[in-house]
């Protein structure tokens, strides 16, 4: 019976999920640990993101897979008393290693949280939020740079009349599009996506899965999800975590429906969770 | 306990409850009911026309034509008083010397008695102080200076051991006879002829300078030495709370010298404000030598010490309040965290920060033991700003102090204390209600 | 969209190096203005007691903490300061009479018996009484209240006494006549009737015991309207907004969970307030007092202005219709008259009582911060 639903459920896959194994590597994680004070909350993972894809992040709540994503653009530095151990290559350095201007890693790692924060600004000075901070002062080329970005994000023709207005009068949808787009105006190569749609209804939900769809032209997104049908729709790679480590990784595909390890198998069928 | 009695406790309790509230709000109403009323009259009252003189000849304010005609027809009124003193006088001249002098003293009184209800005698040299070169200027002064005429005070001492009893006695018994006689009748008959009294609205209380230390004109250099001192203390105080709140939220590490500095900040706030006053004179008068005598500067300074705690736990709140998605966006844009506190976190709390700050600001306007030392005097003219760095100020708490307790004429000049009261009280809760409307905003804000 | 060639992930060790002393040097400069109220703190306890120490080398400390007589401009000066200390006691403890029940009533009603609509209209007369400067209460206590009290104090205490007494006093009828009607309820043939008869009897007995002590003090003349009673009065409105503020707070903290308890096992809402909640929160209440107590102590204009300044014990001490003195006061009166004679013990003898002041008020601040700590801590929060 279970294998019945799991079938019903993941008929709808990705469509660019075949040249996933040839793809270059754009981020690289190795033997990858992070912790919490003594807690171990990411356990040595090894894995290799290609560019230019969907990745998806999947596994039970606390399972390290959030904190694994905010370890690839160092977001982890805010809180007090972690460290990380191992290395997470990008562009050729350990961005765990000396020197690291983190800064410059998180203008070109963008990310977009669960919940959409958007400042209490104007929709155009949110956009223009990250260009400003790297130096971007001509109001033309600002506006320029905010266009595309709305463009990109797929909201344009629902904000160009009200660019003035304060970002918090939109609906929630409309606000997590909005902070894509404020994270693509900072031109990054990834994107992280830390759970975007869990707290938007199913319309807006598909707007964003659309929008993943689009954007995996251009950029190598990693997305956190907690439901596995959108995880199925949207990523070309799954990766399934458990208790901090890494459990199976590969092909979307194949991972939902014939998967290497029992665990992973329990999970996208339901007995846990 | 049977039930009913339970339930009748109960309801007893919740009505002793309810009347600490009353009580408290009657305590309010009771305290601002004669600030307000009687504050009111310094700014709207039955100006006389020496009033309107005082006005003209001090200010150079008011239709110069309309006055003289005024006074034409009030000095018309007066005529008749003067006509009969000088009858008097020639009477009391022809009288035997032994008769005169039971006059002489009793007519004294009566005289100074009409200079200070009247004004200066036609004819007569013009005194010295401004305060006799006029009658009186309001019409309840006016009433009370006429029963003064009218009625002489004595002290009645027959009860051995107990204190004397005022008691009063008509002046007109002491004429009875004379050429005088007629005037006590004349007076409360022709008083408004002869003072014109009309309802004046003298909003320009809050921007005159006094005359002759508060008998006339308004209180202009109090209020704007309050402006001084207040705009001063925030000038040191706002920027050292907001970074210091901005440290203590952002970037600190809870830990021992963090805990030691908030002991020391709720201490800071714990401490007497006349001893803030002391530590302004023993500190920046006498230590570091801000100015060479009490200053603005120095005022300022002192009172900046004692609003920095509330600045600081306001500002904290607010800066606490701010969703902490907000500086996670920031930091994923590439910001870094003095930049996120700039741009982000600071705008974000901005509305809190300005509550506490309107808040504080009444707080320094009201306090009166900190600058007593340090840069409050009594009397004094406006100063230019520049002034403010080595000169004192009169203030308003300061003034409505002195003015109640050692002032001269403390009876004459109620009107003014109650005006500055008045207006501080004002100043001070239109200050507070900026505050509450701005947390008002905030909260709906917030919620929706 | 071409992107643009990315910036390199690593610094240069020098810009690294840069990077990290400017977080220093920022951070240093951060923590050296938060550290500016350390710094006042100390500065302000140095300076105090450094001109406080003199008077003591001078005078030593027996006569100030001990002899009752203040003559600091005789020959030779006197520098009795136990008079003012009794003052200051007298004014403070009569403020606390004033402040602490209603205030502890007024936070009750405030957080469990209001409804919510009311709470918002009752708030604001809590923040302007909080607001109004000082001066104008003393200026109040001085020319409004001093005046009354002078020429209608019989009557001011009388009416006073209706509206204090008269509500304990009515609850004391109920309480008494409960239990009487309780041990009696055995012996009676027919208890509805003793009821009846009971609470109407110790009613009027109440009355008649009330209306007899307020024609007491209806007959009392009061010489001075400057006088302990006024400043105690005015000194308990100011302190109310904090006392009521601060508990309510903690009442607030106890939570509801210990109040649903409490009315699950059919307590009423009195009960539930006087039996749990109260004692749940009884920290944050003395916290509260505390504080009421630090304003009051450390008031200055009112008592200067309405205390009459009296440097005398008042006889018997408790005689709150008698003229006296406060430590604040005399430092605010005193200081214009030993300016110029700065460095004599006259002078320093102001310093000490700051100093004493000072001292009193950090004790009271470090035991409610402990208190509100310890309580903290008990709530499991």
């Amino acid at each position: 019976m279970n294998d019945d639903i799991t079938l019903r459920r993941f008929d709808q896959f990705a469509e660019h999920n075949d040249s996933a194994q040839e793809a270059e590597t754009h981020i690289e994680a190795r033997e990858f640990s992070l912790f919490y004070g003594n807690f171990e909350a990411v356990r040595k993972v090894s894995l290799q993101v290609p560019k230019r894809m969907v990745t998806a992040m999947i596994g039970p709540s606390g399972c390290g897979k959030s904190t694994l994503l905010r370890s690839i653009n160092r977001m982890n530095d805010l809180i007090p008393s972690t460290h990380a151990s191992g290395q997470m290559i990008f562009d050729g350095h350990n961005i765990y290693g000396r020197n690291i201007d983190v800064v410059t890693l998180r203008s070109r790692v963008g990310m977009v949280f669960q919940k959409p924060n958007v400042f209490p600004k104007s929709i155009f000075d949110n956009v223009a939020y990250g260009p400003r901070l790297q130096g971007v002062k001509n109001r033309q080329q600002l506006g320029e740079i905010v266009e595309t970005s709305l463009r990109q994000a797929a909201i344009w023709d629902e904000v160009k009349d009200r660019l003035n207005t304060n970002a918090l009068g939109m609906s929630g949808g409309q606000q997590q599009r909005l902070c894509i787009a404020r994270a693509l105006a900072i031109k990054p190569e990834i994107l992280l996506m830390d759970e975007p749609t869990s707290a938007l209804d199913p319309k807006a939900t598909a707007k964003i899965e659309d929008l993943i769809g689009e954007l995996r032209e251009a950029y190598t997104i990693i997305i956190v999800t907690h439901n596995m049908q959108q995880a199925a729709r949207v990523s070309d790679l799954t990766a399934f975590m458990y208790e901090g480590v890494l459990v199976e990784f590969g092909n979307t595909k194949q991972l939902f429906t014939n998967p290497d390890n029992p665990q992973t198998e329990n999970y996208i069928t339901g007995r846990f969770g | 306990m049977r039930l009913g009695t339970r339930k009748l406790l109960d309801k007893a309790f919740s009505g002793l409850g309810l009347m600490a509230i009353a009580l408290m709000a009657m305590a309010l109403v009771l305290i601002l009911t004669p600030i307000i009323w009687r504050g009111s009259k310094a700014y709207l009252f039955k100006g006389t026309i020496e009033h309107r003189r005082v006005m003209l000849e001090q200010f150079g304010r008011g239709d110069a034509k309309a006055f003289n005609r005024e006074t034409r027809q009030a000095a018309e009124a007066r005529a008749p008083v003067y006509r009969m003193l000088e009858e008097f006088e020639a009477e009391m001249k022809a009288m035997d010397r032994t008769v005169r002098r039971n006059y002489k003293d009793a007519y004294g009184e009566v005289e100074e008695a009409l200079h200070v209800l009247l004004g200066p005698r036609p004819g007569k040299r013009t005194p010295v102080l401004l305060r006799q070169q006029y009658g009186q200027t309001r019409w309840d002064r006016t009433m009370v200076k006429l029963h003064e005429v009218l009625y002489a005070t004595e002290w009645d001492y027959s009860t051995p051991g107990a204190m004397g009893v005022q008691i009063e006695k008509p002046r007109v018994d002491q004429f009875r006879g004379t050429r005088l006689e007629p005037l006590f009748d004349y007076l409360p008959a022709h008083i408004d002829e002869m003072m014109r009294p009309r309802t004046t609205f003298y909003w320009r209380f809050i921007t005159d300078t006094s005359k002759d230390s508060h008998i006339f004109g308004g209180i202009w250099p109090e209020v704007l030495g309050t402006i001084y001192l207040t705009l001063g203390a925030m000038l040191f105080a706002v920027p050292m709370g907001v970074i210091a709140a901005v440290y203590l939220c952002e970037y600190a590490k809870e830990g021992r010298i963090i805990s030691f500095l908030r002991i020391c900040i709720s201490t800071l706030a714990g401490v007497p404000s006349i001893v803030f006053g002391l530590f302004g004179l023993a500190f920046f008068l006498n230590t570091i030598h801000v100015s060479d005598s009490k200053s603005v500067l120095a005022g300022s300074l002192t009172l900046s010490l004692l609003v920095l705690p509330t600045i600081i736990r306001s500002s904290e709140e607010a800066i606490l309040a701010v969703p902490r998605s907000y500086k996670e966006a920031a930091f994923g844009l590439g910001a870094g965290r003095w930049r996120t506190v700039l741009t982000v976190i600071l705008p974000a709390a901005l509305p809190g920060i300005l509550t506490g700050i309107v808040i504080s600001m009444g707080r320094a306007a009201g306090e009166t033991a900190p600058i007593i030392f340090t840069a409050a005097v009594s009397v004094g003219m406006p100063l230019k700003l520049w002034e403010t760095m080595n000169q004192p100020t009169p203030a308003l708490p300061w003034n409505i102090y002195n003015l109640c307790t050692e002032h001269e004429a403390v009876d004459e000049i109620r009107h003014v204390q109650y005006g500055m009261v008045l207006t501080l009280v004002a100043l001070v809760l239109l200050l507070n209600l900026a505050a509450i409307t701005m947390r008002a905003r905030i909260a709906k804000k917030l919620r929706g | 969209m071409a992107q643009s060639p990315s910036k390199s992930l690593v610094m240069s060790d020098a810009a690294s190096l840069r990077l990290r002393l400017g977080g220093w040097l920022g951070q240093g400069l951060l923590f050296l203005v938060t550290s500016l109220s350390t710094f006042a703190v100390f500065f302000i306890f140095y300076f105090i007691f450094k001109d406080a120490v003199p008077f003591f080398k001078l005078e030593g400390t027996r006569e100030f903490f001990t002899s009752t007589r203040w003559y600091p401009s005789g020959h030779p000066p006197e520098f009795g300061a136990l008079p003012i200390m009794v003052g200051t006691g007298l004014v403070t403890l009569g403020a606390v009479v004033v402040a602490v029940p209603l205030g502890i009533a007024a936070a009750v009603c405030l957080s469990d018996l209001l409804p919510f609509r009311m709470r918002q209209v009752v708030k604001p007369v809590i923040e302007i009484l909080a607001a109004i400067p000082s001066v104008a209460y003393g200026f109040f206590a001085l020319v409004v209240f001093a005046t009354v009290l002078q020429n209608h104090g019989g009557s001011v205490l009388s009416i006073g006494a209706w509206l204090v007494l008269g509500p304990v006093f009515f609850l004391l009828v109920m309480v008494a006549g409960d239990l009487l009607l309780d041990r009696l309820k055995h012996m009676l043939p027919k208890p509805r009737l003793a009821g009846a008869v009971i609470f109407p009897a110790l009613g009027i007995l109440a009355f008649l015991v009330l209306r007899q002590i307020a024609a007491r003090l209806a007959g009392i003349e009061i010489s001075s309207g400057t006088n302990a009673l006024n400043v105690s009065i005015i000194l308990g409105i100011m302190a109310l907004p904090t006392v009521v503020s601060v508990s309510e707070d903690a009442l607030q903290a106890a939570g509801r969970e210990l109040r649903e308890g409490s009315y699950a096992l059919g307590a009423t809402r009195a009960e539930t307030l006087v039996k749990a909640v109260i004692p749940a929160s009884i920290s944050g209440i003395l916290a509260a007092v505390i504080l009421g107590v630090m304003r009051a102590i450390g008031e200055t204009m009112v008592v200067w202005m309405a205390s009459g300044n009296a440097a005398r014990i008042p006889e018997p001490w408790y005689n709150v219709l008698q003229p006296v003195r406060t430590l604040t006061a005399t430092i605010a009166g005193d200081m214009g008259e030993a300016d110029h004679v700065t460095g004599s013990a006259r002078f320093h003898v102001l310093f000490a009582m700051a100093a004493c002041l000072l001292a009193f008020s950090f004790a009271m601040n470090l035991a409610s911060e402990l208190i509100v700590k310890r309580s903290r801590k008990k709530l499991g929060k």
